[in-house]
């Protein structure tokens, strides 16, 4: 089953590129471990699942580019063509010749309406090449202006155009020193219209990334490639092809499907979050051995004490004991900044993979009183490694790791809206103070929810 | 095990009883086991068939009574099994249950999966309190489970299109003119051509064996009626009530009360509303009645035939069960068997009525909920976002 993703953005197309070419590289990555077969197999599901065929046997992204200014499209279809592996459809890109001042209104109300018909049709190809369509990928930034604004759009038509299908949305939480004085504003009203619309929101925070960039990677000069990349491979390490179950040899038809039906079945509870693990350069990786015992324990601690990364990791931070009532429970979780997640989905690739001891994540104590860990946690399990990481687990998971920078910039753009400031910028374009006040009111609900686990 | 029920004499009496419990486990339990591994012990089987057969409206209660170990009962478990295949065509139910299919097919209907009891219901305990969010969590895997589920179909039904348009011509038979996905995959992979030969061939035995009970089957009932004679005669019948577990009988009073108020406030409502009509009627003459008598008449057709009509699966004319698909050229007649725009437009037409069902059942449960609340003051009702 195919996965349509549709680019939004100077963000969401240089995020778009990375990420197939991490699938594409993946898939054609020589594996000493596993058959020809099994290689045939992953390769071929990978394949059908994001790209299409084309005559000349090059692949094809199942992608719609859009963006409101020329330069960054024509860098990505430019950047993927000349690579030889894989290219972008020829008319699968929508934009106009300028920008349009980087307002989240503008984009929402005047750019979204005036383009909806052209962007739906090339959706609508897309989706025409596709034997049986999974659902929708949107790469976007959150703080933006009128990339989100126009991604919320596109969200909610695809809501209406295709509801049966799912959408999963992979947001890019800004800096939280951002630069765009209105970011906040922007932040809470693409967060409020896709809580609405889409099914999932998973979310990739920049300052996370930077770190791994930073510490784990070994890289100085971190441009947005870098940043990118190391988000790209944590998408990668989570949709490539799995076994369907645990001692199948099939891949599974609708990662999608799947992940959704067992992380995010909660109308409230829509926020994901990926870890990954290991993560390095490649000069430490060739250096570098592996037990799933160690990499276990490390994301382990990395959920419950909400670390982005497998180092500066707090080990003091523990689960309550049992036996504890919930309420109390609640506020000594709170004091100790422990991560309480409602539901996880692992997924382990690499040698030995039917060893790994997942006892760790089904104690009770990680989880939320409502949710018994046989139901809250799930595992994928694929004898094929990642990309050149001969063990790799990845964490999706819906837990209160958002809470506090949520409830942050909620807060600011309170602050900010009590005092009316720069309001007018979006009235001007159709965003009334009732639309604010509506999204305040869902994310003041949302943060409560998550804070009451 | 078909044959040899008839060549058995009426001795060796310790062996055939367990034989037998089997026998009626196999036939009456939802799905003929494949699996000898997923069998569940004698004692069980022997307590499926009693409640099966007690389901069925088995009317000898000496069955109930018999023990579960097989150690006796060879002929009240006969008379059991002549019992069901007089009833109806269980040989023929069961052949078509396990039948090899070559084509690929699809239900036109819900009547077989509605048959089925399906799988047992987790017992949760509705004692404590229950977390309204972890029913708000399932609610949403049943929904996401739809979603995936019309998502697999269409992929399925997307691949068959492909299949068959791929090869059309191939087939050897002019009627149906392409392969179905079992056939094409029997010319790709030899190996699984020689498993659907072996599978041919036992369903071959199985219909032969099947013929030979045909043959012998008079020889059959001659014998059993023999046995029925006898039988010693039944004492007085016991009621045969099913058992009811200890927590259920408080609330099965409850609802026999409430079926008892509104059966009195039916007929109560009846009664005034016929006395009212008799009363504007009566005064007039005898040539109503005759009309009054052809309107009864007319309504209780439209009525019969409304329920025939229903129960037929919204007035189709085939029969029940599932179909081969067979991609014909648009415009050619094809053969017998139904076009996909008939099964289309009824299954349509149910799912209208379905829908129209759910909606009343929703607006029932809304004002219920108004009620609730109604009854407690100062409540505010927060939705989730997106209702």
């Amino acid at each position: 089953m195919s996965i349509v993703t549709v680019q939004l953005g100077q963000c969401g197309n240089q995020i778009g590129f990375e990420v197939f070419d991490a699938l594409f590289i993946d898939s054609h990555c020589p594996q000493r471990l596993s058959s020809k077969r099994e290689n045939e197999a992953y390769q071929a599901s990978c394949k059908e699942r994001f790209f299409s065929e084309e005559e000349n046997g090059v692949p094809i992204a199942r992608a719609v580019l859009v963006d409101m200014e020329p330069k960054v499209i024509n860098q990505t279809l430019s950047k993927a063509a000349q690579s030889g592996r894989w290219k972008y459809g020829q008319h699968s890109s929508f934009c106009q010749k300028q920008g349009s001042g980087n307002n989240w209104a503008y984009g929402y109300s005047v750019h979204g309406p005036r383009h909806e018909e052209s962007i739906r049709n090339l959706i609508q190809k897309e989706v025409e090449k596709c034997d049986s369509l999974s659902g929708f990928f949107i790469i976007m930034s959150m703080a933006g202006g009128t990339g989100s604004g126009l991604g919320a759009f596109v969200t909610q038509n695809l809501q209406d155009q295709y509801s049966n299908s799912l959408k999963m949305n992979q947001i890019i939480w800004p800096y939280g020193t951002g630069e765009v004085i209105v970011q906040n504003y922007n932040s809470i009203l693409t967060l409020s219209h896709l809580y609405r619309s889409s099914d999932a929101l998973l979310v990739h925070e920049n300052d996370a990334v930077h770190k791994i960039c930073a510490k784990l990677m070994n890289i100085k000069q971190i441009s947005f490639s870098d940043i990118n990349q190391v988000l790209a491979h944590q998408l990668g390490s989570v949709f490539q092809p799995t076994y369907s179950a645990e001692g199948s040899f099939h891949y599974r038809r609708n990662p999608l499907g799947d992940l959704m039906e067992n992380l995010v079945p909660h109308p409230e509870f829509k926020m994901l979050g990926v870890r990954n693990i290991p993560q390095m350069s490649e000069n430490s990786l060739a250096y570098s051995t592996f037990t799933w015992a160690g990499l276990l324990k490390h994301l382990r601690q990395m959920l419950i004490s909400n670390a982005k990364m497998e180092e500066g990791i707090d080990w003091q931070i523990r689960p309550p004991l049992p036996g504890l009532p919930s309420l109390s429970k609640m506020s000594l979780n709170k004091e100790l900044h422990f991560n309480t997640s409602i539901a996880n989905l692992l997924i382990l690739r690499g040698k030995d993979v039917h060893s790994a001891d997942l006892e760790g994540f089904k104690d009770p104590a990680l989880y939320t009183s409502w949710l018994e860990p046989v139901n809250a946690f799930n595992v994928w399990r694929t004898q094929r490694a990642f990309s050149k990481y001969e063990k790799s687990a990845a964490l999706v998971s819906n837990s209160q790791f958002l809470v506090k920078p949520l409830d942050m910039i909620v807060g600011k753009a309170w602050n900010m809206f009590a005092s009316k400031a720069y309001v007018h910028q979006y009235t001007k374009f159709g965003i009334e103070e009732e639309d604010f006040l509506d999204s305040f009111a869902l994310l003041e609900q949302v943060v409560a929810s998550y804070c009451t686990l | 095990m078909w044959p040899q029920v008839g060549r058995r004499g009426p001795s060796r009496e310790a062996q055939k009883a367990p034989a037998l419990w089997r026998l009626l486990f196999h036939v009456l339990s939802p799905r003929p086991a494949d699996d000898a591994a997923a069998l569940p012990a004698p004692e069980a089987q022997a307590r499926l068939v009693k409640s099966a057969l007690r389901s069925q409206g088995y009317p000898r209660p000496a069955l109930v009574q018999l023990p579960e170990d097989g150690s006796q009962g060879s002929r009240e478990l006969l008379l059991a099994l002549s019992w069901l295949l007089a009833r109806g065509p269980l040989l023929e139910r069961l052949l078509a249950q396990i039948r090899v299919r070559l084509g690929d097919e699809m239900p036109v209907c819900e009547c077989e999966v509605l048959a089925s009891p399906g799988p047992p219901a987790p017992r949760v305990e509705a004692d404590g309190c229950v977390d309204i969010r972890h029913l708000q969590w399932l609610m949403g895997k049943l929904r996401f489970g739809w979603r995936n589920l019309i998502t697999s179909q269409q992929e399925h039904c997307a691949l068959l299109g492909k299949v068959h348009s791929y090869t059309r011509g191939c087939h050897s038979d002019r009627s149906l003119g392409h392969l179905s996905v079992t056939e094409a995959e029997l010319l790709r992979d030899p190996e699984g051509g020689r498993q659907l030969l072996r599978r041919l061939e036992s369903e071959n035995a199985r219909l032969e064996a099947a013929l030979e009970w045909r043959r012998r089957e008079l020889v059959f009932w001659q014998w059993m009626d023999t046995v029925l004679d006898a039988c010693p005669p039944e004492a007085s019948q016991p009621t045969f009530l099913p058992r009811i577990p200890e927590r259920g009988a408080g609330e099965l009073e409850l609802v026999a009360r409430e079926l008892q108020a509104l059966q009195e406030e039916l007929q109560a409502v009846v009664e005034t509303r016929r006395a009212a009509w008799e009363a504007r009627v009566g005064g007039w003459g005898p040539g109503w009645k005759a009309t009054q008598r052809a309107s009864e008449e007319a309504v209780r057709q439209e009525l019969t035939a409304l329920q025939r009509a229903w129960e037929r699966g919204g007035g189709l004319a085939q029969p029940h069960g599932p179909h081969r698909l067979v991609r014909s050229e648009a415009g050619t007649l094809g053969g017998p068997g139904l076009r996909a725009t008939e099964v289309i437009k009824a299954l349509r037409s149910q799912e209208a009525c379905l829908e129209a069902a759910l909606r009343q059942l929703q607006g029932q449960c809304r004002q219920e909920l108004a009620r609730l609340v109604g009854a407690l003051p100062g409540f505010i009702w927060i939705l989730p976002p997106g209702c």
